[in-house]
């Protein structure tokens, strides 16, 4: 690719970037969801660590996207069939457990019949 | 007689005054549990006080660079990827689940402090 830093060059690199670091997140978490006991935790983190950084200094954007391409397909190999979610986001046990009742509804008496 | 006095005297506490308009204890009493749903989100304090510990504890920065208004990147000397680990370590330690898209944007302290005290669910 041109070796100048055109714009185009430098808005898809930038592209790249944000797409790495999702990457990292989603695949740090993945980490985090099979080795949930803090030392093997530590361990995987710093291995998925190496890997991110073994790649770190590669310039050709065409590499790169198939290096990413790798990644998110290795990402989606291992990815842990029930995941952590916190409870209250989607996804979670308490997503949508007591929905805010709709509004103009009015109860008369409690519900009751007989006042 | 006078000993119990003067032994009084001795071990009495000082009297301390509210602030007008009855301040609540709430950043010296930390262990005082509300069980009010209405009240109990976290004070900025105590938001910038765990931010800054888990900055940090994170064993790449050196903790006496770290203030509030401290960028990841910039005055830390911190990668990308260091950044993205920053930010996990803040949603293990405030219990959030912050999305991919937000989680990229977080780029300095303040801006994480922003976001926490702004979450409604920030435990």
């Amino acid at each position: 690719m041109s070796g100048a830093t055109t714009a185009a060059y430098l808005a898809r690199r930038a592209a790249q970037k944000e797409r790495v670091r999702i990457l990292y997140r989603r695949a740090l978490k993945d980490t985090l969801n099979w080795a949930v006991h803090r030392h093997l935790f530590y361990q995987d983190a710093s291995d998925l660590r190496e890997k991110f950084e073994a790649n770190k200094h590669v310039e050709d954007l065409d590499t790169i996207d198939k290096m990413i391409a790798a990644g998110e397909a290795t990402y989606n190999k291992w990815r842990h069939p029930d995941p952590y979610i916190v409870p209250w986001a989607p996804g979670g046990s308490k997503f949508t457990r007591n929905p805010v009742p709709p509004s103009g509804i009015e109860i008369v008496n409690k519900g009751l019949e007989d006042p | 007689m006078a000993l119990r006095a003067a032994v009084l005297r001795h071990i009495r506490l000082p009297v301390q005054t509210l602030t007008a308009a009855g301040s609540r204890p709430q950043p010296q009493w930390s262990f005082l549990r509300l069980f009010s749903s209405h009240d109990d989100h976290l004070t900025k304090e105590e938001v910038i006080d765990r931010v800054l510990d888990v900055v940090k504890s994170f064993p790449k920065v050196d903790p006496s660079k770290v203030t509030a208004d401290v960028h990841f990147q910039k005055d830390l000397g911190l990668d990308s990827l260091d950044t993205v680990e920053i930010v996990m370590a803040l949603e293990e330690e405030f219990k959030l689940e912050i999305p991919d898209k937000e989680a990229d944007k977080i780029d300095s302290c303040n801006l994480a402090i922003e976001y926490i005290y702004n979450h409604p669910m920030a435990g």
